[in-house]
């Protein structure tokens, strides 16, 4: 049979999606092992057991100097910066892209505009942001704001443009003036596109976070990560990124939920 | 109602219409009664949905004027015209119901574009109501893509009635239904015409279905043709018969009944 | 049967792949990294001027300088075997390569901070004790932590009585400018450029504490044992240079201006940072230092401070946990886990021109 005719059945493709998760962690423990047969003290691919003592160390067990347990403290700061980020950037680029997707009048300004904004790389004008927004929380929550803003206000423009003509015709037609046509077709057109726009720029989101958090901070995952970097304490970094991984994917998860309970009529549409 | 009003409820006078250098309507003269069912064809291309697009008020046209039971038609969509597209005629995200009610608390709200409580209440009755008169009472909880094709054309007309509009315009509303649905579709459109004081005009590529429904036939064509500008010259309308006159007759005599007597006889939307 | 011996091939491959670790052994080719740093540009010197290829061809083998941006990076690198040697601090010898197991040596002690790094604090007249309840913007773990700590001591402190904000040395000067900082610990350039703003006093620096923050070449010591000749072509190409940048003549002028561009600054500037750095011009000085009992009481403070902050890793079960060695067969720590070594035997064969 061809290559291409050939499927895997169930328990083969549950196989399959794990063989490489299992390569990767085989080889990562293999080398780990191999590293430290030679020096008991290397640390640059830890054990499994060297990550658990430090996870317990870290999650489970009260810091000395500060009585917190580190862990929980990083990831609680991590995720408000985050969420708040992810939500200021969500609100401000709907409005933005609503409003430039549907006015033609601030389209001209605005869609120009967003475009060379969304070019402009936010880590290359730091010092900018410490300047306007000092070195403390804002100044983390706005780089993640900045970082994705654009982004989100172009995919919205783009998505308000595909709304059909007919629908915003139709809509008149039914005695909708401009701003009520905005509110009960145009946004709630938007909404699940804009779940999904957001489950693209998670990633981007955490990069700027961990950015921010490695310029100033006291707390939080990014933080953590470069902090212990210092003196290469690998048993550390690999747990957080691999902790950051997981929240990642619930965070996409997440976002998917929602978007299919709240917007059950939108996959339907898609067709 | 004197019969000199009834003529010129839409008055048309030498309309052209115009992008850049292609002329696509030229000379457009017509005088439409109230209650007439226009149906529109034409070959591809020769200005049927253009027109369509004047009367809606989606374009302006580039040379004459056309006039609303006298005074010259709004420049943009509104109220007193509805609409059913070939596609795209009904809001995804709302459930059939809410599709239909939607044009009643639009009106009613300016400011929000929703209703609450009893008024909300009562928009939704009053849309459920006319929703079972086209035979869609089982499915009001039912978002659109739910819905067969036939089904979201009939929630479209639902939707454009509920504004009770003067004129309704349908631009192919049937293109891409199957045709026993189709024939279904005829019987509820020709049912709510003769019910409703209204004024229908439909593009259509079916020339049968053109001559079956209408009370007045328009051909649009291009009577002059430039072999080396083929943009030169735009569309008139070349025949303008007259049809069904059974039809017709029996609309004017119901126009004769005293108002109490014909308000008696039509059923409230 | 195909899948599970392709599974275990590709496996080994990967796994032979990422644990590459060079094997010390009788060899031919290195290679050693350096940072910008004002004591470490003579490495650029050396090399840019064929100096390092000249000592090395003399003892007939090759030596690469490789120059990294990122300070840490580079120290990682190297414990993780990339490079046979690597320019560094002494606590970061401390607590990267030696804590994390790599037996590594000292070569040559290029100088000691002499008020290269130091405390900035907002305002004018300010002393040590205005720290207390401040937010203190640094590098955590770095030096600058240490000098810092070395600070507080002498004004009574503990670092609970402010708050360390863990800051990039990229963003330190950026950071300097807003509102939110009222402190910082650095150093140079970025110390030069922060004392320059109006209005700000330096409270504290490294010539308080002089001999505490030393610049190293630091090589891997199973290299070193296996390959004599390495450490003989490094140390003649240092103090070759050292000779030269030394010099009150136009030779030496000209070498000190090529450091200044290197390291993107002018003569002035890179002279005036000279001036706050104690090199070790002749290698009989720097034999001295490392010889003077001076050197293992610095180094076991520094060793208490990285294990107070768990610098030195979890299996650390005390300050002692890794063992540290000096001249004249003096030793500290666990010595049975020597991982840290200073050795002048090779400055003192360029201090005995044996080279």
């Amino acid at each position: 049979m061809r290559l291409i005719n050939r499927h895997p059945d169930r328990a083969g493709r549950l196989m399959l999606v794990l063989l490489p998760f299992a390569l990767l962690l085989f080889a990562y423990f293999v080398g780990s092992a191999n590293r430290l047969a030679e020096n008991a003290n290397d640390k640059l691919l830890p054990s499994a057991t060297q990550m658990v003592a430090a996870v317990d160390r870290l999650a489970f067990t009260e810091d000395k100097r500060s009585g917190n347990y580190l862990f929980w403290q990083d990831t609680l700061s991590s995720l408000k910066r985050l969420g708040m980020g992810l939500g200021i950037a969500a609100l401000v680029g709907l409005c933005l892209g609503m409003a430039a997707g549907t006015l033609p009048l601030l389209s001209a300004p605005l869609s120009p505009l967003l475009t060379v904004l969304s070019m402009v790389p936010p880590l290359a004008i730091l010092p900018i942001l410490f300047i306007v927004f000092g070195l403390g929380e804002l100044s983390k929550v706005m780089l993640i704001v900045i970082g994705i803003t654009p982004v989100l206000a172009r995919d919205l423009e783009q998505r308000a443009r595909e709304i059909p003509t007919e629908l915003l015709i139709k809509a008149q037609t039914l005695g909708a003036n401009t701003w009520t046509l905005m509110l009960r077709v145009v946004l709630p057109h938007l909404l699940p596109r804009l779940l999904i726009a957001l489950r693209l720029v998670l990633g981007s989101a955490w990069l700027f976070l961990i950015a921010a958090e490695a310029i100033a901070s006291t707390d939080g995952l990014g933080y953590r990560i470069f902090l212990v970097r210092r003196y290469l304490a690998m048993d550390v970094i690999v747990p957080y990124v691999i902790w950051i991984t997981l929240l990642a994917w619930l965070m996409d998860l997440g976002l998917r939920q929602v978007a299919r309970l709240a917007f059950p009529w939108y996959e339907g549409a898609k067709a | 109602m004197t019969q000199a009003q009834h003529n010129n409820f839409i008055e048309v006078t030498n309309v052209w219409q115009q992008y850049a250098d292609q002329v696509v309507l030229e000379r457009l003269n017509l005088s439409i009664s109230e209650g007439e069912f226009c149906t529109l064809v034409g070959a591809s291309g020769c200005g049927k949905s253009t027109f369509l697009r004047l009367l809606l008020g989606q374009e302006r046209p580039s040379k004459g004027q056309i006039l609303l039971a006298g005074k010259p038609l709004a420049g943009e969509p509104d109220a007193s015209r509805g609409v059913v597209f070939q596609r795209y005629s009904v809001f995804a995200h709302l459930s059939v119901l809410d599709n239909v009610a939607i044009g009643l608390e639009l009106v009613q709200s300016p400011l929000l574009g929703r209703l609450f409580g009893n008024a909300k209440r009562e928009a939704r009755e009053q849309a459920a109501e006319l929703l079972t008169k086209v035979g869609l009472g089982h499915a009001l909880d039912k978002y659109p893509s739910q819905l067969s094709g036939g089904m979201q054309q009939r929630l479209a007309i639902a939707q454009a009635l509920i504004m009770k509009p003067r004129v309704l315009l349908l631009d192919e509303p049937f293109g891409a239904l199957d045709p026993g649905i189709r024939k279904d579709m005829h019987t509820l459109l020709l049912e709510l015409w003769n019910e409703i004081k209204l004024t229908v005009f439909m593009v259509t590529h079916d020339l049968a279905e053109g001559f079956s429904l209408g009370t007045r036939l328009l051909v649009f064509d291009k009577p002059r043709i430039d072999p080396h500008a083929p943009n030169a010259f735009g569309a008139r309308i070349t025949y303008d018969i007259p049809l069904n006159p059974q039809r017709r007759a029996n609309r004017a005599v119901f126009d004769e009944l005293p108002a109490h007597v014909a308000a008696s006889l039509q059923p409230a939307v | 049967m195909r899948t599970p011996r392709l599974f275990s091939l590709l496996a080994a491959g990967l796994a032979v792949a990422i644990s590459i670790n060079a094997p010390a052994a009788q060899k031919d080719n290195f290679s050693v990294c350096w940072t910008i740093y004002a004591g470490w540009m003579p490495w650029e010197y050396a090399k840019a001027q064929g100096i390092v290829d000249k000592w090395a061809k003399k003892y007939d083998i090759n030596i690469d300088v490789v120059q990294i941006n990122d300070y840490v990076e580079s120290i990682n690198q190297y414990t993780a075997g990339q490079f046979d040697g690597c320019t560094m601090t002494n606590m970061d010898a401390l607590t990267i390569p030696a804590a994390g197991g790599v037996d590594s040596t000292a070569l040559v002690i290029g100088d000691f901070s002499n008020g290269n790094d130091g405390v900035v604090i907002k305002g004018a007249n300010k002393t040590l004790a205005d720290l207390k309840g401040m937010p203190v913007n640094l590098v955590e773990l770095s030096v600058s932590h240490y000098l810092l700590a070395r600070g507080l001591e002498r004004a009574d402190l503990s670092e609970k009585d402010l708050k360390v904000v863990n800051t990039s040395d990229a963003d330190m000067v950026a950071a300097f400018q807003t509102d939110d900082v009222k402190a910082v610990t650095t150093w140079n350039p970025l110390l030069a450029e922060i004392e320059a703003t109006p209005n700000v006093t330096k409270v504290f620096d490294s010539s308080k504490i002089p001999g505490e923050i030393i610049d190293l070449m630091v090589v891997n010591s199973d290299t070193l044992k296996d390959n004599p000749n390495f450490g003989k072509a490094l140390t003649g190409a240092w103090y070759e240079v050292m000779a030269t940048m030394s010099a009150d003549s136009p030779e030496g002028k000209a070498a000190r201006e090529s450091m200044a561009k290197a390291s993107g600054t002018d003569l002035a500037g890179y002279e005036s940072q000279l001036a706050a750095t104690k090199m070790f011009y002749s290698a009989s000085d720097a034999v001295a230092f490392a010889n003077s009992p001076k050197l293992p009481a610095t180094m076991s403070k520094v060793a208490e401070f990285s294990f107070n902050h768990g610098l030195l890793g979890e299996g650390a079960q005390s300050a002692e946990a890794v063992g540290m060695s000096f001249a004249k067969g003096v030793s500290t720590g666990d010595k049975s886990n020597i991982k840290l070594r200073f050795d002048p035997s090779y400055m003192q064969m360029a201090a005995d021109n044996s080279l």
